[in-house]
């Protein structure tokens, strides 16, 4: 678990704009362990080595979407980004926008729903939300694979809102 | 719905029912089998476990991290990150993970009157320094991670935390803000028999 460096710039530090030897990276370096287990669940979650029935673009636009839903802007424009740069279609980037329209696909109506309650309304989710996701096709591994999604993103998007305060305050 | 679920803020023992089927201990993948020895037990793998086994790479991954925010050396104390870890599960309701952590800050803060108010009155709970001031953040940054209060933010640095322990409390509140989305959303929490003579 603990033998691949992550290759990419650790995406915190990117998202924030947190040079090397300035005062929140020796911060953040001080919490390495943290630091690299942020990184590997990330990769974990968006970037899996088999993504099964949620490809990686749709990953990308559905973080995005959650981003924005918070409007956390840095990150926002972070996953947007990747979604662009793995190729998404033009219908899977308008899903990185909580506004636009649903799309007729009764399967990924449910996965959007399912995002923003939980991104936004955690504490309003029941059993009938994870019934409506299976009602919709979706199956127990589907249901565990969009929770951790959803989980690890609104967890990036907390720890990008607290150290944004560190680095400004 | 059934009639053993919990849906108040309690400190009495409870139990998780999954909503989803979790992966059996006896048909787990060798990547399973690894990904759940990750998370100290000593009654066997929790239901829970068993159900976030079905991504066994996100798990792998999460366990460690989730260990060193809540345990690592050095920083805020442990008391401390257990109020973020509640701040944030009374927010979300997981009635699961504050009752959890709430009986973990009483065990080792020993301020009932805390987890009294906090469990009546929740987000308007009035509490003494420091428990306030972690609560309060905590509240804050799980409600609106778009627009968190600076207030909040500079009450930390007024009762003495310094950066390292700052740090420690976001990411205690964020791992929860983790957390309660799955355990919250995933299944639901159960009065746990008694059982005479365990524990």
């Amino acid at each position: 678990m603990n033998d691949t460096a992550p290759p990419e710039p650790d995406v915190i530090d990117a998202v924030l704009g947190i040079a090397p030897g300035s005062p929140l990276d020796r911060l953040r370096r001080e919490r390495d362990k943290l630091r690299h287990y942020s990184q590997t669940s990330y990769r974990a979650a968006l970037m899996p080595a088999d993504p099964r029935n949620f490809p990686l673009p749709l990953r990308a636009a559905l973080a995005a979407r959650m981003a924005r839903s918070w409007k956390r802007a840095e990150l926002a424009r972070h996953y947007t980004a990747l979604a662009r740069d793995l190729d998404a279609d033009a219908a899977t980037l308008a899903l990185a926008d909580p506004a636009s329209p649903a799309p007729q696909d009764p399967r990924l109506r449910a996965i959007l729903r399912h995002v923003d309650l939980v991104t936004r309304q955690p504490a309003q989710a029941t059993r009938d939300d994870i019934a409506a996701l299976t009602g919709a096709g979706l199956d127990d591994r589907d249901v565990v694979t969009l929770a951790g999604l959803i989980a690890f993103v609104n967890y990036q998007i907390l720890v990008v809102a607290g150290l944004s305060m560190l680095r400004d305050f | 719905m059934t009639a053993d679920v919990v849906h108040d803020f309690t400190l009495a023992p409870l139990d998780w029912r999954p909503y989803v089927a979790p992966v059996e201990l006896d048909h787990a993948t060798p990547e399973q089998l690894d990904a759940m020895q990750v998370t100290p037990s000593n009654t066997g793998v929790s239901p829970y476990v068993l159900v976030l086994a079905h991504e066994a790479s996100m798990l792998a991954e999460r366990s460690p991290l989730f260990n060193d925010i809540m345990y690592s050396t050095g920083g805020l104390s442990r008391g401390g990150r257990e109020m973020g870890a509640l701040a944030a599960s009374v927010v979300n309701r997981c009635i699961y993970c504050a009752g959890v952590h709430a009986n973990r800050h009483l065990h080792l803060e020993k301020r009932p009157a805390s987890i009294d108010e906090i469990f009546a009155r929740q987000t308007a709970a009035v509490l003494s320094e420091p428990d306030q001031a972690l609560y309060d953040f905590g509240v804050d940054l799980t409600s609106d991670p778009g627009n968190p209060g600076h207030m909040q933010f500079h009450r930390l640095r007024e009762i003495g935390l310094d950066d390292l322990e700052i740090m420690d409390l976001i990411h205690a509140v964020a791992v929860f803000g983790w957390a309660n989305r799955l355990m919250h959303t995933l299944g639901e929490p159960t009065l746990k028999p008694d059982r005479k003579g365990a524990d």
